[in-house]
């Protein structure tokens, strides 16, 4: 069997590296024209914008680092960061009061809670917004924060629902007949179970939060909360004469995710392989 | 720390789990699902409950149905609404690409890593990069076209963003070059998982590459292409502002060519300044998702059973 | 040294504000009759303008720097708005109560939509008669009901045409100063591959220049646009459609640059600095900028070609962009002495000197200018047209003005379908805004 698909099965590897190299190439494109261009001239963008940066310019990189980029960095993180965090700890304890009892009506809420992730964002924009305007809450982190963390729960407590469901009850049973409260088999039985789902749960939440810009846009107003996506929204408008400055902009911008990608690449993919595949 | 989880667990757990705990008494679920639960109530249920309110208001005064027929005859309404329902078309489209990527790299072994860390790139971008990004890429004499010229390929070098007939197949381009490496992930995610006898069986029963893929892969990946298209399908609805938004100045256009709802929405508020039309036109756009909802829940039983039954 | 005889000047202009307040009795608000305030003030101003008025960054520097110096209680926090952001910020922090105390606005329908909405302050409760008078553009643009809503800051002549005989000599070809001169040029530079004309609409703006500049040539006044507005007249009428087509005209003379729907309006008029494109249009306050940057000698600033025989044609408008107090701003008193102080000598001779662009107060000295080009253009501005697109609303100018242009600059639309589709969106407006023919037409007496 061997012998007689060889060379057929060469031509397959072949095609099937080549049409790989294709998707590869689309995929690195823009990110390679950003890079390449935030080292050019205005003049030498225009002229030629996929040759490399002959004399590398890095006028747009600290006129961008000059501009507000460290104020929007930290606001980032800060919400970002609070956000996630505040999300995985509800959402699993909430998964838990899912999981572990049978309850009645537990169904339909589950239902209803998961259904929730349908809901568009934008629905609870002008409803949010008018109650922060109450609060006089526009413009704090805390508003941003806590929608954040609405809008994520629904997806986290469903996902990791679905993961606790399925952890065998023999390992519960054994730590309960141990004599362990309802808090220490979750910490010591459930909790080091689910280390997959929990860091899928937290790369897809920061991805998301992060990246978020409409509510970012509504309810972070005053210059100096602004969060990294309004930031750069607003400078590439205010650059749109100095292509290489934006382009370095934008490199910043990606620049935090890209490392934590390349270094946590592992993490990112074998969390999404073990625990949303596993969950959903 | 982190075990990646036995493959074998059943659904049939819970049921077992809480006859065996509804004997000990403990203290009940309320405590460990209120602080979510009040959270979610506050974001939802009051935001729907203000959404109503405000839909048959006028600056603080009842005004019936008003507002509902002013946004249900207004043609942008339309517009927008029918966007998002083309926009929906990218969502099979993603799936099979996500389904080839997958599979491509499951059968390669040289350089698989990169490929998969290539392909995954697009999805850890930022939105307002990409748009910003690509924005320049496909302008008129942009990167793109000038690529095209270059090659001979005069004719292809389209206006893409300007050219209202082919702005919105532009931007769900875009939107697919960022999505198909979610999808890939978790499809290849879950190959990877499959038992790799049957795998074998199929190929030494003499099974090719097409037909193994599709007589005996793919079925087992319904659930998660399910899961991954009820995904999309809700990005398509609710999530492309910042597409939008980034790569038209916040205008929806040329002309009305790129207005989704959520842009819709977001102008009637801030820049129209009608928030009772923009809540109106937000709980129609709620109803509208209900569709989803109802269908969300016939495929999310699928899915448990898909997942767990097998 | 300057600063304290400027001290003593302001400080008399307070007084003269206080004085006329008591006179003016009722109509003027409690607060603004209380001393100035001794504790420290923090004022946050929302602003725009070094997009057209490069150097305008530096005055508002220039000039913070300076009231701190008169008084010392008072901290200016500035925030340079972008274009795209400048409306839906303020919309979003309005409907939030909270946000600047001074908020920039362009002049006409984009002072008075905040006014009619109660989200700013008149600035004539707080600013006296006597010292507004000199202010240019705030009586016709800004008043309303015997009030004035924001102050002037600068004006904007609107807008200016600059061609480059360079350019237009290389194929011989004479500026042209009539439509069918412009469609000529057009003509022969389309078949040598030059554009006639740099524009970009891709981000809109350069849909309400053009409706101005084109638009303004066929009607008789302001009022008739106001009319049209409340639906005494019609979009569709001639005097109001006819520009559609003349549009639609430069579209199918090739007179613009083919990428003018995927450039923005900035980016394109680059083209012309860089010698692709015979002529432009700019934004007044930068027009001296441009010429000289391609070298004044070899520029010509006027007005868009005259398609018809309108008072109008052939003529510059004239608006002033302005800075409004607004309605939950806790200083509004301390927020007008800061815009008064920026109409002082001093100041205005800073702004132009960091802007090369006019100052909205009838006491600068255009004596004191000696550019031609600056004089010139000035001079054209002061008993300049109005400025159309002031005078419709925000939404039918994005709504249907910049979204039509964008379609028939792009050959899917024409222009008698265009003026169809305003009028559709402006019988739509009367309907979903309840108030606005109410407004418009108190505005417009």
């Amino acid at each position: 069997m061997n012998k007689k698909s060889t060379p057929l099965e060469l031509a397959g590897v072949t095609a099937r590296q080549l049409i790989l190299i294709l998707i590869t190439a689309m995929a690195i494109v823009p990110g390679y024209l950003m890079i390449t261009g935030s080292l050019k001239t205005q003049e030498e963008f225009l002229n030629s914008p996929w040759s490399l940066p002959m004399n590398p310019n890095f006028q747009g990189y600290s006129a961008a680092w000059n501009d507000q980029f460290p104020t929007w960095f930290r606001n980032s993180l800060l919400v970002t960061v609070s956000a996630v965090l505040f999300t995985i700890v509800m959402a699993a304890t909430a998964a838990w009061g899912f999981a572990h009892w049978k309850w009645r009506g537990r169904d339909t809420v589950l239902g209803l809670l998961i259904s929730l992730m349908v809901v568009p964002p934008v629905v609870l924009l002008i409803p949010l917004f008018t109650l922060g305007a109450k609060l006089g809450w526009i413009s704090t982190f805390r508003m941003l924060i806590l929608v954040y963390i609405g809008l994520m729960l629904p997806f986290s407590i469903y996902l990791l629902t679905n993961f606790f469901r399925a952890i065998p009850v023999s390992l519960i049973e054994a730590a309960e007949i141990d004599g362990a409260s309802d808090f220490r088999t979750f910490r010591s039985v459930v909790l080091p179970l689910s280390g997959p789902p929990l860091i899928t749960l937290t790369i897809v939440n920061l991805l998301w939060a992060w990246n978020e810009l409409l509510l970012a846009l509504v309810f972070l107003q005053s210059d100096e909360k602004k969060s990294l996506m309004v930031g750069i929204t607003g400078f590439q408008s205010r650059y749109s004469l100095s292509i290489p400055t934006i382009m370095a902009g934008m490199t910043i911008a990606t620049l935090p995710l890209f490392i934590t990608y390349i270094f946590g690449q592992r993490y990112f993919i074998t969390g999404l392989t073990a625990g949303s595949v596993k969950g959903e | 720390m982190i075990k990646p989880a036995p493959t074998e667990y059943r659904f049939t757990v819970p049921r077992n789990l809480g006859a065996v705990f509804g004997r000990l008494r403990t203290p009940g679920p309320i405590l460990w699902i209120l602080p979510a639960a009040l959270c979610v109530t506050l974001i939802f249920g009051y935001s729907i409950v203000d959404l109503v309110q405000q839909s048959f208001k006028y600056r603080g005064d009842w005004v019936g149905f008003e507002n509902f027929s002013l946004v249900l005859t207004d043609p942008l309404f339309r517009i927008a609404i029918f966007h998002n329902f083309l926009l929906l078309f990218t969502v099979p489209i993603l799936a099979v690409m996500s389904f080839i990527c997958a599979v491509l790299l499951f059968e390669t072994r040289k350089g698989m890593k990169f490929y998969r860390s290539a392909v995954f790139l697009p999805y850890i971008l930022p939105i307002p990069v990409i748009g910003v990004v690509f924005g320049q890429l496909l302008q008129l004499n942009g990167a793109l076209n000038s690529a095209l010229r270059a090659m001979g390929f005069d004719s292809l070098a389209l206006d893409w963003l300007g050219d209202p007939k082919q702005a919105l197949w532009t931007m769900s381009g875009i939107i697919i070059w960022k999505e198909v490496g979610f999808g890939t992930i978790l499809i290849l995610a879950r190959l990877i998982s499959l038992p790799l006898e049957t795998l074998e069986a199929a190929r030494i029963d003499g099974a090719g590459f097409f037909r193994l893929h599709f007589q005996v892969t793919l079925p087992q990946l319904r659930p998660v292409i399910l899961f991954y298209v009820i995904n999309e399908a809700i990005v398509m609805v609710s999530w492309v502002f910042n597409y939008v938004y980034v790569m038209t100045n916040g205008q929806g256009g040329p002309g009305n060519a790129t207005v989704v709802s959520e842009l819709y929405i977001y102008r009637s508020a801030f820049q129209n300044k009608a928030p009772e039309l923009a809540a109106t036109s937000a709980l129609l756009l709620l109803l509208a998702t209900s569709v989803f909802i109802i269908g969300f829940f016939r495929i999310q039983r699928n899915i448990n059973k898909g997942v767990f039954d097998e | 040294m300057k600063i304290r005889g400027k001290a003593f000047a302001v400080g008399c202009a307070a007084a003269v504000l206080l004085t006329s307040l008591s006179f003016t009795g009722a109509s003027a608000t409690v607060g603004s009759k209380k001393a100035f305030p001794t504790k420290p003030v923090t004022l946050t101003m929302w602003w725009w303008g070094d997009q057209e008025a490069p150097g305008a960054k530096l005055w508002v520097d220039d000039t913070v720097k300076a009231y701190k110096k008169k008084r010392p209680n008072v901290t200016i926090k500035t925030v340079l708005q972008t274009t795209d952001g400048l409306v839906p910020a303020f919309a979003a922090a309005a409907a939030a109560k909270s946000g600047p105390d001074l908020q920039y606005f362009w002049g006409g329908i984009y002072a008075q939509q905040p006014g009619w909405d109660g989200q700013i302050a008149p600035v004539s409760d707080y600013i006296p008669a006597a010292e507004l008078k000199h202010y240019i553009n705030a009586s016709t643009e800004l008043s309303f009901k015997g009030k004035i809503w924001t102050a002037p800051w600068y004006v904007n002549p609107s807008f200016p045409v600059l061609a480059r005989t360079d350019v237009l000599s290389k194929y011989n070809l004479e500026v042209p100063m009539t439509w069918k001169d412009l469609l000529n040029v057009c003509d022969v530079l389309s078949a040598e591959g030059v554009p006639a004309l740099a524009g970009g609409v891709k981000d809109g703006w350069f849909g309400g220049w053009l409706y101005s500049i084109i638009g303004g040539q066929s009607v008789s006044s302001s009022k008739d646009v106001v009319a049209a507005v409340v639906g005494t007249q019609k979009f569709t009428d001639a005097k109001h459609a006819d520009w559609w087509t003349r549009l639609q005209e430069t579209q199918e003379h090739k007179c613009w640059n083919s990428d003018i729907n995927s450039l923005e309006l900035y980016q394109a008029q680059q083209l012309w600095k860089d010698g692709k494109a015979a002529m432009t249009v700019v934004a007044g306050p930068d027009a001296p900028n441009f010429a000289n940057s391609v070298g004044a000698s070899k520029v010509v600033v006027m007005a868009m070609p005259k398609w018809s025989n309108g008072k109008f044609a052939g003529k510059m408008g004239s608006t002033s962009q302005t800075i409004g107090i607004t309605q939950w701003s806790k200083n509004k008193e301390v927020a007008a002495d800061f815009l008064m102080f920026s109409h002082e000598k001093a100041q205005l001779n800073n702004w132009f000197k960091r802007t090369g662009s006019m100052p909205a107060d009838d006491r600068f000295d255009l004596n004191s200018v000696k550019d031609p080009v600056k004089k010139a253009l000035f001079q054209s501005a002061l008993p300049g047209a109005p400025y159309l697109e002031n005078f419709i609303p925000a939404q039918l100018d994005t709504d249907a003005v910049f979204t039509n242009v964008q379609l028939v600059l792009a050959g899917t639309k024409t222009g008698k379908a265009a003026a169809a589709d305003m009028q559709a969106v402006m019988e739509r407006l009367r309907k979903t805004d309840r108030n606005l023919v109410k407004n418009f037409t108190a505005w417009s007496k």
